[in-house]
């Protein structure tokens, strides 16, 4: 009888394990086939690109830790000295403006969406937003007095670019897609007004395509998490 | 009632399977043959349950460690640069076929014998009412 028992409850267990491990499996492969094109034959590639995709992220994750054990051994060090705690003011302000930093503040939010298209005989196109509506927008704001601008929380700094990829558009060489959520800290005045003023660019925009402009007393606006390169330029100032 | 016992665990697994998190990619592989290795013990355990020779120990002993086996081996081999887990594939699902050629011929065997136990029934009673 106990015997019978623990028969009974060793299945169990065995089915149990078996069932989980090939749900498990079965709903990894089907989540990371997805991520890629789904009629993909090269699965060698697809392997080696997944492979990379998660070391990328893993690096990404222990660059961030890095930073902040950075962040705070730097703090630590200018607690003792008043020379020094201005300089990481400094360098604080610094990275701020470069876009190395999350930043906060009054700004507004522009979203712009892929239109739809309603008779056949309508320019498909002229109802997708472009890299280069992007990129007028995001002029726009600048010269509205903007002090950081994302788009998808891709930072716009000193070397970013915004290109048409395919059907994505690609900014700091990471792909993003509709629908775009344009921040802009700044004059919540200034920037609202120079955005919707009547004949801007927005307003051009929208005879085709869903944009909306909000303001908001608190935008978020995460920094920029690529890599600046400096493998040509020299300091002119510096003497050796 | 054991296969209601089955039955709950493998609901539960795949209840517990689908609430956990997915597995990274690269060990996507190593879980894939420890699959394979355990299908392999349970086809295995039915095929000898049905030869009666089923002994419990023999079962789960080879279920868990066929599985770590078939996984350490395709470690070794990613590290040598040879795919050693089709050679441990090809063994497994070998094996397999040959447990589930066991299990057909068995029930087979239990099919024809009942039509034939039923035959005879009937040739006995047309015989009594022959009578």
């Amino acid at each position: 009888m106990r015997k019978e028992k623990s028969f009974r409850i060793i299945m169990a267990i065995i089915c149990f394990i078996l069932t989980m491990a090939i749900t498990l499996q079965i709903r990894t492969m089907t989540k990371k086939t997805s991520t890629v094109s789904s009629g993909t034959q090269n699965s060698d590639l697809v392997d080696s690109l997944l492979e990379w995709q998660e070391k990328y992220d893993k690096i990404t994750k222990k660059l961030e830790k890095s930073s902040e054990l950075l962040e705070s051994e730097r703090e630590e060090a200018a607690n003792q000295d008043q020379e020094k705690q201005e300089k990481t003011d400094e360098l604080k302000k610094y990275n701020m403006l470069l876009g190395l930093t999350d930043v906060s503040g009054e700004g507004i939010t522009i979203t712009a969406k892929d239109g739809t298209v309603n008779k056949a005989t309508d320019n498909i196109s002229s109802y997708l937003v472009h890299d280069a509506d992007l990129r007028e927008i995001v002029n726009e704001l600048a010269n509205a007095g903007a002090e950081a601008i994302s788009i998808n929380d891709q930072r716009i700094v000193s070397s970013t670019s915004i290109t048409c990829a395919g059907n994505i558009i690609s900014i700091n060489g990471e792909k993003v897609s509709s629908p775009f959520v344009i921040k802009a800290i700044g004059n919540q005045e200034s920037l609202y007004g120079a955005l919707s003023r009547p004949g801007g660019y927005i307003a051009l925009m929208k005879e085709d395509l869903p944009v909306d402009i909000k303001k908001s007393n608190n935008i978020q606006i995460k920094k920029y998490t690529g890599a600046f390169t400096k493998k040509y330029i020299k300091s002119t100032s510096d003497k050796e | 009632m054991t296969l209601i016992f089955i039955v709950i665990g493998c609901l539960l697994g795949l209840l517990v399977g689908f609430l956990l998190p997915t597995i990274p990619y690269s060990a996507s592989t190593y879980l894939a043959i420890a699959i394979i290795a355990a299908l392999d013990s349970v086809f295995g355990g039915f095929a000898s349950y049905v030869k009666k020779n089923f002994d419990m120990k023999v079962f789960v002993s080879g279920f868990f460690v066929n599985a770590i086996l078939a996984m350490l081996l395709t470690y070794l081999g990613e590290k040598l640069n040879v795919d050693i887990y089709l050679a441990a594939i090809i063994v497994f699902v070998g094996r397999m076929f040959n447990n589930l050629g066991i299990i057909r011929r068995y029930f087979l065997y239990k099919l024809d014998e009942k039509s034939q136990a039923k035959k005879s029934s009937k040739i006995k009673d047309s015989t009594t009412e022959n009578k």
